[in-house]
């Protein structure tokens, strides 16, 4: 008889395979309950919520994550300005090397991160430029770009270029048209790709160790406080917010990107 | 009478190309018009000189009497189905509908009243609350064809408005826009490539080769005495006789058009070939026979006897049948 059902050997194998990739994150949150601060030893002697409270009373915390937020809302808008426009310029436009700039624009993705930071801070050594805020946003933006470029080219791509033509014949002007039907059209896309950005700056290492200077964000704070054994928890309850703040964008990105397919896949 | 649209020796190159070259065309107010031509003959490149997404690189074109050739599509009384229909397909068919009357400022209500009409008139009363997405391509053109009638343009353009239509669907939708057009008294311009359609619907029509216009004229006019080779080629598939030919068939030597309707085939004749293929049609069978070098063919009503491949055969006609035309390409 046929089943639907994969076999047992295969569901027990599918199931182990993400017990090891999320139990992980399971222990870091369970971790932030513990009362012994210096070792993370299994089972945790008792509970507490005290770290919160630790956590919440620290500055150097609120700091970095002042610094992370700012980083990743400023990187997140520039990418969203320039992506956009790249994806528009190579989805309506031709011309002599429009693929190798396509590729180009693709690059900051698929190099190693520590390539790109090594770059990034030679390049500042040259020019003079003082590690800053600004330096660890220009670091980001490289890669913001290419999530926000991607989401935009494939919906520019989906949407038939007829659509513009349409709204044109019938009477709308260049604002109305970019209003009622180009940013309807793109706008979950340019949300989702928006999100997406955001969660990649806000807990990147590779990259900003190489741009910060002195500053930390958090993902940098978290690295550091490891290597020193006080308020472990701490750590874990940081770890918390940062798994807030990357995973929630995500979700919502997926939800709309999703819904975005059976709005914009339907030109034909 | 003032035209619908005129062109005055309307060129548009694109660099060394001429898509249009020189065209000089009168669309008279009311008509149901046809271009008709090959891909990249011109047509649609013509039409869309008259909704504007084009401007022409030479000469004039006229809209009821107004030069248009510096006003941009969205202020042109001129409307499109297009060929993709291009609906939006975040909206629904009622805003789809209304949406050139949004743009115009028309209030809410007042507008979607006026939708719920011209979907009246396509027959998709019912309809208005769907997405294009849960249309059948016959319902996605009619709502494209409701679109483009709501703002009253005194010129609809139609972009091969039945391509993507199956057959019997598209012989219904010819008779459905030709009733249309009737009522509303609005001039039809629409692009094709398929002669039947084009000799179906239209009053008159332009054929299009090279970006130029080969002939205008009525459907009867294009298909009986086609004014070029390439107008006996493509409208209906006659046969194209050259000169030596038609001298040896009893005709004056020039280039002439014989349709394959009214040739029969004969045992003996001045001219014998032999046959090359045949092809069932259902309603009859094309059989193609060489006339010294030239492929004729003639159409056999279903039940005659049909001859072997290879036989050796010519052809007999009226001669009134024989049109004798100039020798333009």
């Amino acid at each position: 008889m046929h089943s639907d059902r994969a076999s047992l050997g295969l569901r027990i194998a599918a199931v182990a395979g993400l017990a090891f990739l999320h139990l992980p994150i399971l222990l870091i949150f369970l971790y932030a309950f513990t009362t012994e601060e210096r070792t993370y030893a299994f089972p945790p002697p008792g509970l507490t919520t005290q770290w919160f409270a630790v956590a919440w009373s620290r500055p150097d915390i609120w700091d970095a994550l002042l610094l992370s937020l700012q980083v990743a809302a400023v990187a997140t808008v520039l990418a969203m300005i320039l992506g956009t426009l790249v994806a528009a310029a190579m989805s309506r436009a031709r011309f002599f090397g429009r693929e190798q700039i396509s590729l180009l624009v693709l690059l900051p993705i698929a190099l190693p991160g520590v390539i790109t930071g090594i770059a990034l801070r030679s390049a500042f050594g040259i020019m003079d430029i003082p590690f800053s805020t600004w330096t660890i946003i220009l670091g980001h933006a490289t890669f913001c770009i290419v999530i926000v470029y991607n989401n935009a080219v494939a919906r520019f791509r989906r949407l038939s270029g007829g659509v513009m033509e349409a709204s044109a014949d019938l009477g709308a002007n260049a604002f109305q048209t970019f209003r009622y039907v180009l940013l309807p059209n793109l706008g979950t896309a340019l949300l989702a790709g928006g999100m997406l950005a955001f969660a990649l700056s806000f807990d990147e290492v590779i990259v900003t160790t190489f741009t910060a200077g002195q500053q930390a964000t958090l993902p940098i704070w978290m690295l550091e406080e490891l290597i020193r054994p006080r308020q472990r928890p701490v750590t874990n309850v940081v770890a918390m917010v940062v798994f807030a703040a990357t995973f929630l964008p995500i979700l919502i990105a997926y939800y709309l990107t999703r819904n975005g397919q059976e709005l914009a896949g339907s030109g034909k | 009478m003032t035209a619908a649209v005129e062109f005055q020796s309307v060129s548009r190159h694109f660099g060394p190309v001429k898509a249009v070259d020189s065209v000089d065309l009168t669309i008279a107010e009311g008509a149901f018009f046809a271009m008709l031509g090959p891909s990249g003959s011109g047509k649609t490149t013509c039409l869309r000189l008259i909704s504007g997404f084009e401007t022409p690189t030479g000469g004039a074109i006229r809209i009821f009497g107004e030069d248009v050739s510096a006003t941009p599509p969205h202020l042109r009384n001129v409307n499109t189905v297009f060929q993709d229909y291009a609906l939006f397909p975040h909206m629904n068919v009622r805003d789809n509908v209304a949406y050139g009357l949004m743009v115009k400022g028309m209030g809410r209500a007042a507008r979607l009243a006026r939708a719920e009409e011209m979907l009246a008139l396509v027959k998709l009363d019912g309809y208005g609350d769907r997405k294009p997405a849960q249309l059948s391509g016959g319902q996605r053109q009619r709502v494209a064809l409701a679109r483009a009638l709501v703002n009253e343009p005194r010129v609809l353009l139609l972009d091969e408005p039945l391509g993507a239509l199956d057959l019997k669907l598209r012989e219904a939708m010819q008779d459905e826009l030709k009733a249309l057009q009737h009522r509303l008294g609005i001039t039809f311009i629409f692009v094709t490539h398929d002669q039947h359609e084009a000799l179906s619907m239209a009053d008159s029509l332009a054929v299009f080769n090279e970006g130029r216009i080969a002939q205008i004229g009525t459907p009867a006019e294009i298909y009986d005495r086609p004014a070029t080779r390439f107008v006996a080629d493509f409208v209906g598939s006659s046969n194209v006789l050259p000169p030596d030919l038609t001298r040896a068939l009893g005709g004056p030597a020039q280039w002439a058009s014989l349709r394959p309707e009214n040739t029969r085939l004969a045992a003996s004749g001045p001219v014998t070939g032999t046959v090359t293929a045949l092809r069932y049609l259902g309603s009859g069978t094309r059989v193609v026979l060489d006339l010294g070098g030239t492929e004729v063919a003639a159409l056999l009503p279903a039940g005659q006897p049909l001859p072997e491949p290879g036989a050796a055969l010519s052809i007999a006609f009226d001669p009134a049948a024989l049109h004798v035309m100039g020798d333009a390409a």
